[in-house]
C-alpha cells in the first residue's frame, strides 16, 4: 500500500467578525472564532504505481489532504501513513521518496539557473553524482528543456517554469508524487507534454500518483480511478468510467438524419442541432429503447450513444452536496 | 558507528548545500551587494563623524579614541544585523519567494538547515565586517590605532556569533508564526539589543535594571572584548573574561534557539501558516 489515510480530518479556527468600526475594537478584546472543516474524516487507500485523480471544486480539501500526506500540515485528527511512514514524524526516508508539485509554487530558486538549484537538491537529497547526472539529463531530454535550465527560472514562461519545477521535484526519484494542479494555467500543447511525462515517469519507475487538476484532459489521460472530493468529504471513490454511471441520470443520443428538419422531442430532449446531425438527451434507463424506436421510426444515416462528458458529471456529483461547512462558533 | 558517522557526513552535505544555495544567490547579486555595502559605509561614517562633531562644538575628547570606539560598535552592529538578516530570511524570503514549502519538506534535520543559514551568515558577514572597518578606519579616518591587536578581536567576534545565531534562530521564527508581522517584531528584538549593549556608549550609562538585561546579552561581551583588543591591545588570555560569558550563553542560547524554532514550526504546521506570502 503507497498511501493509507483513514478518518484523517483537518480543522481550522479562523477569526470572524462583523464589519465596523465597533466591532473591530470589540475584536481586540474578545475575538470571535469559527471552525472550519477543511478535511472532514477522509478515508482512501492507493496501491503502489496508481494513479489516482483527486478531484474538487476550489477548497474542497484537496490541497489541505496533500499537505497533510506530505507532512507540511499536521492533521487534527484520522490517520495517514504514505509507505508506511506517518508524514507528520518527518522521517528522512520518508521525505527522500515523496515530492510534492503544485502548480501555483515554486521549489527553484528564482533568482539561480535551474541548474543550480538541481545541484542544491542533489545535495540536499544525497546524491551520488554518477546516478544524478544521467537521470537529470534524462529527465532534461524527456521534457525537452536542455536550453532553459542554463536562464534563471525568472525569465522563463510559466509553462517552461513549470517543466524545470517537475525536472527538480524528481531529481531524486520520489515512489509517491502529489501534484497540485501541476497543469494550472498552461496551453494545451503544453498540458499534454506534461501528461504524456507523468505517465511515462510512472511507467518507468512504478510511481504511485496523486493528482488533483481542474483540467478534466487531465485525468482522463491519467488516471483510472478518481476520488471526489466536496466540503472536506468523500463524495465518490471508484473508476473514472463509474462517475457517469452512478451520477448522470442522462446519455446523450447523436442521430444524422436523411431529413434534418424532422421533430424528434417526443424521442427525449434536444439539446443541439447541427445541420442534419441532432443530439438529444434521454434518461439512461430508457437509452436503448429510445435508440432502437429511432431506427425503426426514421430514416436514421448514423447513430452514436455516449455518456455526458466528465465535466458535465463532476457538475452533477458536486451539485449533490450543499452543505455549509462551518459547524460551530467557539470563543 | 559507522552509520552514525555516515549520517552525521550526509547531514553536514546537506547543510552545505544551504550554504551554497546562499553563496550562488549573493554571487548572483553581487553588484546589489557593492550597492549595499555603500549604504553601510555611510551609515557608519555618520556614527563616527559624531565624534569630530562634538569636538568641532566645544566638547573635549580623545577623538581618536572615541572615533575607534564608535566605529567598533558601528562595525559589530552591522554584523549583527547581516546575522539576523540572514536568520530572519529563513522564513520570511522563502515565504515570499514561494519556496519555503519545499525547503521544509526537504529531508535535512532543522538543526542542519539552520546551521547552514547561520555559517554563510557568519562567513558573509565576517567578511563584510573586515571590509567595513578597514574602509572606515584606514580609508576614511586614518585612524591611529597602533596597539591594535586583531587576531583576538576576530576570536571574540567569531565567538560571539555562536550566541548571536542562538538569538537570531528565536528570532526567526517569529515571521513563522505571524506571516504578516513576524518580521517587524524580530526588529525590535534586534534593537533592544542595541539599547542595552552599550554599541555606542558604556553600559555603566544605562539604568541599573537595564544594566541586568545588558549582563544576558552577547553583544555587551562581543563589544566589550573587541574594543579591549583593538583599543587596548590585549590578548587572548586577558579577554577570557569576556569570552567565557559568549560561550555560555552561545551554549544556552543555540539549542534553546533550536527549541524555539522548532515549537514555531510545530505550531505553523497544526495552524497552516507553512505557506506563500506576496
Amino acid at each position: 500500500m503507497a498511501v493509507h489515510v483513514d478518518g484523517l480530518r483537518k480543522v481550522f479556527e479562523v477569526p470572524e467578525r462583523e464589519p465596523g468600526l465597533w466591532a473591530s475594537v470589540k475584536s481586540l478584546v474578545r475575538r470571535k472564532m469559527r471552525e472550519v472543516r477543511a478535511v472532514d474524516g477522509i478515508t482512501f487507500d492507493i496501491d503502489r504505481g496508481e494513479i489516482v485523480g483527486f478531484l474538487g471544486p476550489n477548497g474542497a480539501g484537496k490541497t489541505t489532504t496533500l499537505k497533510m500526506l506530505s507532512g507540511l500540515l499536521h492533521s487534527s485528527g484520522g490517520e495517514a501513513r504514505v509507505l508506511g511512514f506517518v508524514p507528520s514524524k518527518r522521517e528522512k526516508d520518508f521525505l527522500r521518496q515523496i515530492t510534492l508539485v503544485m502548480g501555483n509554487r515554486n521549489q527553484l530558486q528564482w533568482d539561480l539557473p535551474a541548474l543550480d538549484s538541481f545541484e542544491l537538491n542533489r545535495a540536499i537529497y544525497r546524491l551520488r553524482r554518477e546516478d544524478f547526472v544521467p537521470f537529470r539529463d534524462e529527465l532534461i531530454e524527456l521534457l525537452d528543456i536542455g536550453d532553459l535550465v542554463r536562464k534563471p527560472v525568472r525569465n522563463l514562461s510559466l509553462g517552461e517554469r513549470m517543466k524545470v519545477e517537475i525536472v527538480g521535484a524528481l531529481l531524486h526519484r520520489p515512489q509517491v508524487l502529489f501534484l497540485d494542479e501541476p497543469t494550472i494555467g498552461l496551453d494545451v500543447t503544453m498540458q499534454k507534454r506534461i501528461r504524456s511525462f507523468v505517465a511515462e515517469y510512472n511507467r518507468r519507475h512504478g510511481a504511485t500518483v496523486l493528482l488533483t487538476s481542474h483540467y478534466m484532459a487531465d485525468v482522463q489521460a491519467l488516471c483510472r480511478r478518481v476520488i471526489v472530493i466536496h466540503h472536506g468529504q468523500i463524495l465518490y471513490d471508484g473508476p473514472l468510467t463509474g462517475l457517469a454511471d452512478q451520477f448522470a441520470a442522462h446519455k446523450t443520443i447523436g442521430v444524422a438524419l436523411e431529413d434534418g428538419t424532422v421533430d424528434l422531442t417526443r424521442y427525449g430532449e434536444v439539446i443541439h442541432r447541427d445541420g442534419d446531425w441532432i443530439t438529444l438527451r434521454v434518461p439512461k434507463t430508457e437509452t436503448s429503447e429510445i435508440a432502437s424506436r429511432l431506427l425503426a421510426e426514421q430514416s436514421v444515416l448514423d447513430l452514436t450513444i455516449e455518456e455526458p462528458p466528465i465535466e458535465d458529471v463532476i457538475e452533477l456529483v458536486f451539485a449533490q452536496e450543499r452543505r455549509e461547512p462551518e459547524v460551530e462558533v467557539v470563543a | 558507528m559507522k552509520a552514525l558517522l555516515g549520517n552525521m557526513r550526509a547531514e553536514l552535505v546537506g547543510a552545505g548545500g544551504v550554504v551554497e544555495r546562499n553563496a550562488y544567490l549573493t554571487k548572483r547579486y553581487i553588484w546589489w551587494d557593492v550597492a549595499w555595502f555603500v549604504w553601510t559605509v555611510a551609515n557608519t561614517l555618520t556614527i563616527v563623524f559624531i565624534a569630530k562633531g562634538i569636538e568641532a562644538t566645544g566638547g573635549s575628547l580623545d577623538v581618536n579614541e572615541t572615533m575607534t570606539t564608535l566605529l567598533i560598535g558601528a562595525v559589530v552592529w552591522a554584523y549583527l544585523g547581516i546575522l539576523f538578516e540572514f536568520l530572519m530570511e529563513t522564513v520570511a524570503w522563502e515565504r515570499w519567494e514561494g519556496t519555503i514549502e519545499y525547503t521544509f519538506m526537504a529531508p535535512l534535520s532543522r538543526a542542519m538547515h539552520l546551521a547552514g543559514q547561520g555559517v554563510f551568515a557568519i562567513a558573509y558577514g565576517l567578511v563584510r565586517a573586515i571590509f567595513l572597518f578597514c574602509v572606515c578606519a584606514f580609508v576614511f579616518f586614518s585612524l591611529s590605532i597602533p596597539d591594535a591587536k586583531y587576531f583576538p578581536a576576530f576570536v571574540v567576534l567569531v565567538v560571539a556569533s555562536i550566541s548571536f545565531i542562538g538569538i537570531g534562530m528565536m528570532m526567526s521564527v517569529l515571521p513563522l508564526i505571524s506571516p504578516e508581522k513576524g518580521t517587524q517584531l524580530g526588529f525590535v528584538a534586534q534593537g533592544t539589543l542595541l539599547v542595552v549593549s552599550g554599541v555606542y556608549y558604556p553600559v555603566s550609562v544605562l539604568p541599573e535594571w537595564m544594566q541586568w538585561i545588558a549582563k544576558v546579552s552577547p553583544a555587551t561581551y562581543a563589544l566589550d572584548g573587541i574594543r579591549k583588543a583593538i583599543l587596548e591591545g590585549q590578548g587572548l588570555s586577558a579577554l577570557w573574561s569576556d569570552l567565557w560569558p559568549l560561550l555560555l550563553i552561545g551554549f544556552v542560547s543555540i539549542p534553546l534557539g533550536l527549541w524555539v524554532f522548532q515549537r514555531g514550526e510545530q505550531y505553523a504546521k497544526r495552524h497552516g501558516k507553512l505557506k506563500r506570502s506576496g
